[in-house]
C-alpha cells in the first residue's frame, strides 16, 4: 500500500493504482475523457491533468501516472482549469456541436465537461469537420464529425473484443478513426465501441430518436440468450424496451456484451409476438380466452395421461422458478416424461461430468479465467457460442500472458488471438486428441494419480490412443499435441472450456468425459484458480439441470418422447419455449411425431413452425417481461427483472404452469418468484442457502467460486469417429445468433439474415463457386440448397452450416452426429 | 470509397507469390510490419489491397492497423504509380518563381494533379517541398533527373521526352 495526499486528504491505496484511481477511491473527482476503467492506461486527451508537488514545473496526466509514497497531488487550481479549458476549446474547434439532435445529449462527456468548465466562448477558430456519416450497417452509426479521438473504440475493439475494426488513419487535421480502407463498418457488431464512446460519434442505430437518456427507466436483468449470463440493463420508455444501457457496475460481464445481448432484444417488441391463446377448431387455430384454452389443455392432457401418456419438453430459457412449477405440473399429471433442450446435448454435464467428478456443473467461475496461465478450448469457438467468455480469454492472453490452446475441427476467432495454438483435428476426432493428451500425461509421469479412481482401466483403454498414431489419424501436429498436454500439467491456473448445445451433440458426453479425465490428471477440478467449464447454449441451461428438468424415474427423454409419438405410443406432447421442428436434429422425425401425436400443446413467444402444428398455443412472456432467476454456466444465480408488461393477453410461463396445475386440480400454495425460490431450496439443496431477496448485483454462486468434485474418477471415454468423404459437414452456432429466437431479432437478423454453407477457399476454387452462389449439399438422403460463404477458417473438405435458421431445414440433414458425409455440387 | 480503392478491389487477382515470399521472412518477427510493407511496395511499386489482407493474415495484425500505418507515412502508396514520378517543387523559392504555373502546365498536358496518376500508368505527379536546388528554381524532378529554370515551353519538352520513352 502507498500513502499520498490528494487535495489535502490522506489517501492509502494499492501500489498499482494510478493517481486518478486513488482520487476516485477517495471520492475526489478528476475529469477524464480518454480514460476507461476496463482499458489499459492511454493518456491522450490531457483532461485529467493534475499537479504533483514532487514533479513541479509540468502538469501530470493522472490517468496514467502511478501513485508513489508521499506524493502530494492537487487536482484543481486556476492553472489546471485553464489547461483543461484550452483542451476543450481545441476539441470544440472542429467538433460539430449538434447536441439538440444527438442521441448522446444528456450523457455526453464532452457536453458535460464543456458545461463543467464553462467553455462559453472559444478563442480558436477553425473549419468544422464535414465527414459523411457511416450508416451502411443497420446497427451502429458512425459520425466522425463528433469524434474526439480518444481512441477508446480502437482500444476496446482490440484489447477486449479482439476484432480490430478501427485504427487512427492519416495525420494532422486529417487524422480520424476509420476502418481498413475507410469503408463502412462491417464487423461483429458487439457494440462494445459504442458503449465506450464518450460522445455521440458512435451510436446504436435502432435507438435513434427513440428517447432522451434521462427519460429511460433502467431495469437490471440478465441476457436471455446464452449461458454466459451477462447483465443487460433494459432502457424502458412507454412500456417498450428501447435499448440496452451500458452497465459495468454489476454482473460478470464488466459491461461487455455480444451482438445478441446488445441488439438482440428487439424480438421482445416484435409485432408477431403471440398475444392471445389459440385453439384449433375445425382445423384452424383461432383466438380464444385463457379460460377456454386452459380447460382444453387440462382436459387434453388428463385424457392423454389416462391413455398412452404425456411428454413434456421444455426449453432452457425459463427461469428457475418457472421450471420448478413446470415440474409440479408434471407431477400433478403423473408423468415422468420430462426433459429439456432436445435431451441429448446436456449429457456432457449430467453424465460426462457426473460420472467423473460427481457434480453436474462447471467447477469454477468466469473471473478466474482471466487469471489463467493456460486456457484449453475444446471444439466450439467460444467467441461464437459464448462471446463474452471469448473476450475474457482475450484479456487473459493480452493482460496476463495466458497461453491458449484450441482443439477444434475449424479455425475460429480464438485461433487469431496472440500466441494461440490450434490442434486442428479432422471433424469427429477431437475426442481421440483429448485421450492422447491424457496418455501423454500418464506416460510422461506428469499425471496426478493420487486419489484418482479408475486409473488402471483408463490406462488400458488409452493403449489405443498412442499420441503419434492419434496425431497421424486426426491430422493434429504430434509435437503440438505433446506440448499442449505438458503445458496443461505444468501450469498453475488452467481453464478448460467446452460449450454444449443443440448443434453440438455428437460425442458430447464422451468429449466431456475425456476433458474431465484430462482435468483430473492435471489436478484441475477443485483447485482454486483452475476449472473445467461446461457452458450451456441457453440462458438457463444450468438451471434446468440443477432443477432436474430431466426424465424422472423411468420416464422418457426428449428424443424417446419424439420417437414414441412418431410411433403412436404417446398421446400428448406439451412443448414449452422450444421449436423442435426448427432446431432439433432430424427434422423429419420431429415432423412425424408432431403429426402423429393426438394432442399437442405449444407454449411460446411466436407462432413457430412447431406451434403451427399445435392443438393449443399458449402465448408466453419473454425474459424482459418476468421476474425470477437464471443460473448461468458458472453456477451463478442472478436476478431476472421485469422491465415491461407482456403483450396483449400473454402470460409468463410460470403463471401459465400454475394455471394449468390449477385446472388439473392442484392449486399451488405459493405464488411469486421469491416464494417459489424458497420452495426450490427444499428440493435442490445447493439453492437452499440463498434468499431470493438477498441475491445481490453480482448474483450468488452455488457451490462456491471453486466447486469441489464429489468423486475423482477417470472413465474410458471411448473413441471418436470421422467419416471418409470428400466433404464433411459440421453444424454449430454462428456468433450472431443463439437458438432460433434471435432470428426474430432485428439486430442479429439484419447482420446475418440468411443461412449459408461456409467452405474453404480451396474448396470454393475446386467447385468454381464464389460468395453468394448457390450449391446443393447432399447427405443423409437429403438435399439442401444453400448460399456459399467462403472463408479461411475451414480446412479443405470441411463445411460448416449454422443451425439457427428454421427455413434452411439444416436439421433434416443433421441427425445429431458430430460430422456428416455430404456431396456438394453446383 | 475512393476510386483508387475500388480499382484495387477490382484487381483481386493480384499475383501474391511475391508478397508471400517477402512475408515468409517476417512471419516470426513481431514488429516486422514496416519493413515488410516497404519490401512489398518495392516489389509491386505500390501496396495492392490484396497484399494488405495477406499481410494481416500472415503477420496476424489487423487490416485496419496496417491501413493506419499506410496512411500515416507518406512513403506508402495505395494506388499503382506511374513509371515516371514527376515531383514538382512547391518550396518557397520555386513558389516565388512560378511553381504554380509549372504545376498547372503538367495538369493541363497530362491531366494529373498532386498524387494522381495517368490512366496508362506512365506518369504520377507529386507536389513536394524544397528539393534543394533553389538556385535553378522553378524545379521539377522526373525519377532521378532534375530539370531547372523551367518555363512552360521547357516543361513541354521534358514531358515530350518522357512520353516518347516507354
Ligand atoms: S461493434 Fe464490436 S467488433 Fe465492431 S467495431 Fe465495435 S467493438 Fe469492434
Ligand atoms: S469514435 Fe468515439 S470512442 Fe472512438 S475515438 Fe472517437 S470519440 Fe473516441
Ligand atoms: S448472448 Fe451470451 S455472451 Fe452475448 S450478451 Fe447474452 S449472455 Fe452475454
Ligand atoms: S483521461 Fe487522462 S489523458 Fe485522457
Ligand atoms: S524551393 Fe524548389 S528547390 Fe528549393
Amino acid at each position: 500500500m502507498v500513502n499520498l495526499t490528494i487535495d489535502g486528504k490522506q489517501v492509502t491505496v494499492s501500489k498499482t493504482a494510478t493517481i486518478y484511481e486513488a482520487a476516485k477511491e477517495a471520492g475526489i473527482h478528476i475529469p477524464v475523457l480518454c480514460y476507461a476503467k476496463k482499458l489499459l492506461p492511454y493518456g491522450a486527451c490531457r483532461v485529467c491533468l493534475v499537479e504533483v508537488e514532487q514533479m513541479k514545473g509540468r502538469l501530470i496526466p493522472s490517468c496514467t501516472t502511478p501513485v508513489s509514497e508521499g506524493m502530494v497531488v492537487t487536482t484543481t487550481s486556476d492553472e489546471i482549469n485553464k489547461v483543461r479549458k484550452t483542451v476543450l476549446e481545441f476539441l470544440l474547434v472542429n467538433h460539430v456541436v449538434d447536441c439538440p439532435v444527438c442521441d448522446k445529449g444528456g450523457e455526453c462527456d464532452l457536453q458535460d465537461l464543456t458545461y463543467e468548465f464553462e467553455v462559453v466562448t472559444n478563442r480558436f477558430e477553425g473549419e468544422k469537420f464535414d465527414l459523411p456519416t457511416d450508416e451502411v450497417n443497420p446497427l451502429i452509426e458512425r459520425n466522425m464529425n463528433r469524434c474526439v479521438l480518444c481512441g477508446k473504440c480502437v482500444r476496446v475493439c482490440d484489447e477486449i473484443v479482439g476484432y480490430g475494426s478501427y485504427s487512427f488513419i492519416n495525420r494532422g487535421f486529417e487524422t480520424k478513426i476509420a476502418t481498413a480502407y475507410d469503408r463502412g463498418l462491417n464487423c461483429e457488431f458487439c457494440g462494445q465501441c459504442l458503449s465506450m464512446c464518450p460522445v455521440g460519434a458512435l451510436l446504436p442505430r435502432p435507438f435513434k430518436f427513440k428517447a432522451r437518456p434521462w427519460q429511460l427507466k433502467e431495469v437490471d436483468s440478465v441476457c436471455g440468450y446464452c449461458g454466459n449470463g451477462c447483465t443487460v440493463t433494459l432502457g424502458v420508455l412507454n412500456k417498450k424496451v428501447e435499448t440496452i444501457r451500458f452497465n459495468d457496475k454489476i454482473g460478470v460481464n464488466d459491461g461487455n456484451l455480444c451482438i445478441r445481448g446488445r441488439f438482440g432484444y428487439s424480438y421482445v417488441n416484435h409485432e408477431d409476438r403471440l398475444t392471445m391463446p389459440l385453439v384449433r377448431k375445425d382445423g384452424e387455430l383461432v383466438e380464444t380466452d385463457w379460460d377456454e384454452a386452459l380447460q382444453v389443455v387440462a382436459d387434453g392432457l388428463s385424457k392423454a395421461q389416462k391413455g398412452l401418456g404425456v411428454g413434456i419438453i421444455s426449453g432452457a430459457r425459463l427461469t428457475n422458478e418457472e421450471l420448478f412449477v413446470l415440474k409440479k405440473v408434471a407431477r400433478t399429471l403423473g408423468t415422468e416424461n420430462l426433459d429439456h433442450s432436445g435431451g441429448e446435448c446436456y449429457k456432457s454435464v449430467t453424465e460426462g461430468l457426473k460420472e467423473t467428478l460427481g457434480v453436474a456443473a462447471s467447477t469454477a467461475t468466469f473471473p478466474q479465467i482471466e487469471k489463467a496461465d493456460v486456457v484449453l478450448a475444446i471444439r466450439s469457438d467460444f467467441y461464437e457460442t459464448h462471446p463474452v467468455v471469448g473476450m475474457v480469454v482475450n484479456q487473459a492472453i493480452r493482460r496476463n500472458g495466458a497461453k491458449l490452446l484450441v482443439i477444434a475441427d475449424k479455425r475460429g476467432k480464438l485461433d487469431k488471438l496472440p500466441g494461440a495454438r490450434t490442434l486442428l483435428s479432422k471433424p469427429g476426432l477431437e475426442l481421440d486428441v483429448l485421450n492422447a493428451m491424457a496418455k501423454v500425461l500418464i506416460d510422461e509421469g506428469l499425471a496426478q494419480t493420487e486419489g484418482i479412481e479408475g486409473l488402471a482401466e483408463l490406462k488400458t483403454a488409452l493403449t489405443d490412443f498412442d499420441p503419434a498414431q492419434v496425431a497421424e489419424r486426426s491430422g493434429v501436429d504430434f509435437e503440438l499435441l505433446q506440448t499442449a498436454a505438458r503445458q496443461l500439467a505444468g501450469a498453475k491456473n488452467v481453464a478448460i472450456l467446452m460449450a454444449y448445445g443443440l448443434p453440438y451433440q455428437g460425442f458430447n458426453k464422451e468429449l466431456a468425459t475425456a476433458a474431465a479425465n484430462l482435468a483430473l490428471l492435471a489436478g484441475i477440478p477443485g483447485r482454486a484458480g483452475s476449472g473445467l467449464y461446461l457452458c450451456g447454449e441457453k440462458a438457463n441451461s444450468q438451471g434446468a439441470i440443477d432443477l432436474g428438468i430431466l426424465p424422472q424415474g423411468n420416464g422418457l427423454g426428449a428424443q424417446l418422447m419424439l420417437s414414441a409419438a412418431a410411433e403412436g405410443k404417446l398421446d400428448a406432447l406439451y412443448v414449452v419455449a422450444e421449436d423442435p421442428l426448427s432446431s432439433y436434429p432430424d427434422r423429419d422425425k420431429v415432423a412425424k411425431s408432431l403429426e402423429k401425436v393426438p394432442f399437442l400443446v405449444v407454449q411460446d413467444l411466436f407462432l413457430s413452425p412447431t406451434a403451427q402444428q399445435a392443438d393449443v398455443v399458449l402465448p408466453a412472456a419473454s425474459f424482459a417481461e418476468k421476474d425470477g432467476t437464471f443460473t448461468n454456466a458458472e453456477r451463478r444465480i442472478q436476478r431476472v427483472r421485469q422491465g415491461i408488461p407482456t403483450p396483449g393477453k400473454a402470460r409468463t410461463d410460470g403463471a401459465i404452469f400454475a394455471a394449468v396445475a390449477g385446472k388439473l386440480g392442484n392449486s399451488l400454495s405459493f405464488t411469486g418468484p421469491a416464494a417459489i425460490f424458497a420452495e426450490i431450496g427444499k428440493e435442490v439443496p445447493a439453492y437452499a442457502e440463498f434468499d431470493f431477496n438477498e441475491i445481490g448485483p453480482q448474483g450468488v454462486v452455488w457451490g462456491g467460486e471453486t466447486l469441489q468434485p464429489v468423486s475423482h474418477k477417470v472413465v474410458n471415454a471411448g473413441a471418436g469417429k470421422t467419416v471418409e468423404a470428400d466433404f464433411k459437414l459440421v453444424t454449430g452456432s454462428a456468433l450472431y445468433h443463439s437458438g432460433t429466437v434471435s432470428t426474430r431479432a432485428k439486430g442479429p437478423i439484419a447482420v446475418l439474415p440468411e443461412p449459408y454453407v461456409e467452405l474453404s477457399r480451396e474448396d470454393a476454387k475446386g467447385l468454381k463457386v464464389v460468395d453468394g452462389d448457390l450449391v446443393k449439399v447432399n447427405g443423409n438422403g437429403v438435399e439442401l440448397q444453400l448460399k456459399v460463404k467462403v472463408g479461411n477458417r475451414l480446412p479443405k473438405g470441411v463445411l460448416f452450416v449454422p443451425y439457427h435458421f428454421a427455413e434452411a431445414q439444416v436439421n433434416r440433414l443433421y441427425k445429431g452426429e458430430a460430422v456428416i458425409a455430404v456431396k456438394v455440387s453446383k | 470509397m475512393s476510386e483508387a480503392v475500388e480499382a484495387t478491389v477490382a484487381e483481386q487477382d493480384t499475383d501474391l507469390t511475391g508478397a508471400n515470399r517477402i512475408l515468409d521472412k517476417y512471419v516470426d518477427f513481431p514488429g516486422a510490419l514496416m519493413p515488410a510493407l516497404q519490401e512489398i511496395q518495392e516489389f509491386y511499386g505500390y501496396i495492392p489491397e490484396p497484399t494488405v489482407h495477406l499481410t494481416a493474415e500472415r503477420l496476424n495484425v489487423y487490416t485496419s492497423q496496417i491501413y493506419g500505418v499506410l496512411t500515416f507515412y507518406a512513403q506508402f502508396h495505395l494506388e499503382p504509380r506511374g513509371k515516371y514520378i514527376v515531383r514538382v517543387c512547391m518550396g518557397t523559392a520555386c513558389h516565388v518563381k512560378g511553381a504554380g504555373r509549372i504545376a498547372e502546365t503538367i495538369k493541363d498536358r497530362l491531366g494529373i494533379g498532386h498524387a494522381e496518376t495517368t490512366e496508362d500508368l506512365k506518369f504520377t505527379a507529386e507536389y513536394v517541398a524544397c528539393i534543394g536546388a533553389c538556385g535553378m528554381a522553378p524545379v521539377i524532378m522526373v525519377n532521378d533527373g532534375t530539370y531547372g529554370s523551367l518555363t512552360v515551353q521547357k516543361v513541354d519538352e521534358v514531358i515530350k521526352k518522357y512520353q516518347q520513352m516507354d
